[in-house]
């Protein structure tokens, strides 16, 4: 047979390597299919965070020719020194109270609302969504005159009623107000988007039975509508929480931070120390607190909520 | 007789001589202003007459085979330009303050006038004010934008002569301005003026300096930049506070004032609610322009009569350093010198534009000396004998060296905008004030090792 001659002459040659098809532990297996989304996070996260904390135990100097110096922790004790910060906490703290409350109550509102049965439906839910779809910077210049005396809101009223009152609301007491509005105009969308899914989900027949039951509009709506909704609610506040600290462009074209620092935001303060006054170590280990409070008020949130819907 | 090998050797050492020269000793002017290395020029503004700009762009790349880039920026104008020099991004001529030419000028980021071959030539042109103004360390930073008197005060004669005044009533200084606010009040005029409390980084901020400055006083030295206010009440810091504080708690301006944007602040003005407001001095022609406002041909100054209004502002085209390919650095210096001062045919072209177009003041002799400059502003103008006011106004105004000569310029202006709209909200105390101004420059010396 031609094949038990060939196979002597096979023999003959340099044993070849033999090739086995390995299987990957899953060790390997998870390290192959992580390790981009690792390097990927190593770039846009780990790199700058690093960056940021290097600079923040820097002192770092652009005019006279470029240098830094260690200063260990020295900018992190200057902003606990500093009032400016306090004062900027504080404002954050409202202000995000305020967004967050409001978001919340207007995306339901707009989430019940647009769970109704409507006339052009499809269009409604569109012309609901937009405000999401503004920029933060167009959406300032907006609230800036629809708030401002001169050219406002409340003037154009207060004069179709015959007054010629200027009805200004970027003052020191309300400019927070009105900020809080104009962040939950932008937000709000987003959450009533996402509530609407949820109650979507909600079985009809627990309405008729709370029809058989006789309960009230108000009964039905809190013991049949809020319980599905009340982890995507947690889910939100955290979000809108975060949002709303970090919201910084709304603010610089709205007010600028003021009137004088009214406005001014822990995300404005790190702007102006960090741009203005090109202090970047400083302005580093400013917005490590700004940090810090961000991931207090989640974690409390998780504390005080989250764990116990977690549960259910 | 020279044998010819010596005859090489003497060519060749007189080339490298001439080569080893310095280029601006080469030559008096541009051979030519046409772009040679067929690579982008990128210029950034602010937005103003972005129109304008964009179609003398257009000249230029049409006419010098020019492939310059325009776009305007947005936002916080001297930070992101800041930001941008800072990195080398894409940018090789920009507009600036003199303040902000001074910090860059600082941090290594732009080139001096000097680069320009045809330095001799435009320094020639230059006012001797403005190049004192926009010299620094013995360089001049930039070519002549614009040349103004931001706080001259407009006077809404309509107004005024409604309430029984004539010019013979005119403040004659800001303690004057004060008390005739005071008496249009009681004479039941209820805005008389609308302050230059803004809220841009040149709003609040400049209204204490240019006030003190009218006042006869220095926020810092002009050489030293230590601080020089004083706390005495006869001193101009101390006058000018007490002066905004009697205002604001009379409840005179409206509060709003202090987040007006500059577009807000005109428009305020121009409504024809306030009598007297300080502004930028070329937007007498748009306050006299009809469709532009509610005073259109009833806007006047108040002339110098003894006292200077307002502070130069002024703004320059200035050259990046940034790394580039040297024919790209001359298709910088070739595009600056042909926007910034003479274009191919050798005329100041684009100065005498914005004269034209907008009654901006120019840094050069020919424009400002120019009769067709004078039958420009005399058209502006609301009253034949405001001519004469505005040139008295523009060259008595000061310029405030110690705080706009020195790098720290933008910090101080930053935390001032800050400091003055809080004072009036939180009715800080005036000396009080006056000492955190102080001590701040002081920190900013220490920092900066001035």
């Amino acid at each position: 047979m031609a094949s038990d001659q060939a196979l002597p002459k096979a023999a003959a040659r340099p044993a070849l390597p033999v090739r086995t098809r390995r299987e990957l532990t899953d060790t390997q297996f998870a390290l192959a299919i992580g390790m981009p989304v690792f390097l990927f996070l190593v770039l846009v996260v780990a790199y700058p965070l690093g960056y940021a904390i290097w600079m923040s135990v820097h002192k770092i100097i652009f005019f006279g020719g470029y240098r830094t110096s260690f200063v260990g922790l020295a900018n992190f004790a200057r902003v606990l020194a500093d009032a400016n910060f306090w004062w900027s906490t504080w404002v954050t703290l409202r202000l995000t109270v305020e967004a967050v409350i409001l978001t919340m109550l207007l995306g339901l509102g707009l989430a019940l609302m647009l769970n109704r049965p409507i006339v052009a439906g499809g269009l409604v839910r569109t012309l609901v969504f937009l405000p999401w779809c503004v920029s933060l910077y167009g959406a300032g210049l907006m609230f800036a005159y629809l708030a401002r005396g001169q050219t406002g809101l409340g003037t154009s009223i207060a004069y179709a009623f015959g007054s010629s009152l200027s009805v200004d609301l970027m003052t020191r007491d309300m400019v927070i107000e009105v900020l809080a509005v104009g962040a939950a105009w932008t937000m709000a969308p987003l959450v009533a988007f996402f509530l609407l899914a949820n109650l979507k989900t909600i079985p009809r027949r627990l309405y008729d039975l709370a029809a058989l039951d006789r309960l009230s509009r108000f009964e039905t709506f809190w013991n049949v509508t809020l319980p599905p909704l009340r982890y995507t609610l947690f889910v939100f506040t955290s979000i809108i929480t975060v949002l709303s600290m970090k919201l910084f462009d709304f603010i610089f074209v709205m007010t600028g931070g003021g009137p004088g620092t009214s406005s001014a935001t822990l995300t404005y303060q790190v702007y102006k120390v960090s741009f203005k006054n090109l202090d970047l170590g400083y302005g580093a280990a400013m917005s490590f607190y700004l940090l810090l409070l961000i991931l207090a008020s989640t974690f409390v949130l998780y504390l005080v909520w989250g764990r116990r819907e977690a549960r259910y | 007789m020279i044998r010819r090998r010596d005859f090489g050797r003497l060519a060749a050492g007189a080339g490298l001589a001439l080569a080893m020269l310095p280029r601006r000793s080469g030559a008096a002017e541009f051979p030519s202003l046409k772009a040679g290395s067929g690579q982008p020029v990128y210029f950034r503004g602010w937005q103003y007459k972005t129109d304008i700009v964009q179609n003398n762009v257009s000249r230029y790349n049409s006419t010098q085979g020019g492939h310059v880039d325009y776009a305007t920026v947005t936002g916080d104008y001297p930070a992101i330009m800041e930001q941008n020099l800072m990195s080398g991004g894409q940018l090789d001529m920009l507009y600036g303050n003199p303040s902000q030419a001074t910090r860059y000028f600082d941090g290594g980021w732009i080139l001096p006038v000097e680069e320009l071959p045809n330095y001799e030539e435009i320094k020639a042109e230059f006012l001797p004010n403005l190049w004192d103004a926009w010299t620094y360390k013995g360089k001049l930073l930039g070519l002549s934008y614009f040349a103004t008197t931001r706080g001259v005060i407009h006077v809404n004669l309509k107004a005024f002569q409604g309430a029984g005044l004539a010019d013979k009533d005119f403040p004659k200084s800001w303690d004057e301005l004060y008390d005739t606010v005071f008496a249009l009040n009681g004479k039941g005029v209820a805005t008389p003026f609308l302050p230059h409390w803004f809220g841009e980084w040149y709003g609040i901020s400049w209204a204490f300096v240019f006030e003190v400055l009218n006042r006869g006083g220095k926020v810092a030295d002009d050489e030293t930049h230590k601080p020089t206010l004083t706390t005495d009440k006869t001193g101009p810091a101390y006058k000018t506070l007490a002066a905004w504080k009697k205002l604001w708690n009379a409840k005179l301006v409206p509060s709003e004032v202090l987040t007006y944007n500059e577009a807000a602040y005109i428009a305020a003005f121009g409504s024809g609610r306030y009598v007297f407001s300080p502004q930028q001095l070329y937007d007498l022609e748009s306050f006299n322009q009809k469709g532009k406002s509610q005073i259109a041909g009833f806007d006047s100054l108040l002339p110098v009569q003894g006292q200077s209004w307002g502070l130069i502002d002024s703004a320059l085209y200035m050259m990046t350093k940034r790394e580039r390919p040297a024919p790209v650095t001359d298709d910088v210096k070739r595009f600056t010198s042909w926007y910034g001062f003479k274009d191919e045919t050798g005329k100041l072209a684009v100065g005498e534009r914005w004269m034209q177009e907008s009654m901006l003041f120019s840094a050069y002799k020919s424009i400002m000396d120019s009769p067709t400059t004078e039958a420009r502003i005399k058209q502006a103008v609301a009253r034949p004998e405001d001519y004469k006011a505005v040139l008295d106004v523009y060259k008595a105004t000061p310029y405030p060296s110690g705080i706009w000569k020195v790098v720290w310029s933008e910090e101080y202006n930053s935390w001032l905008k800050d400091t003055l709209a809080n004072f009036l909200l939180q009715d800080s105390d005036i000396v009080a004030t006056i000492t955190a101004s102080n001590d701040k420059i002081k920190e900013l010396n220490e920092k900066y090792g001035i």
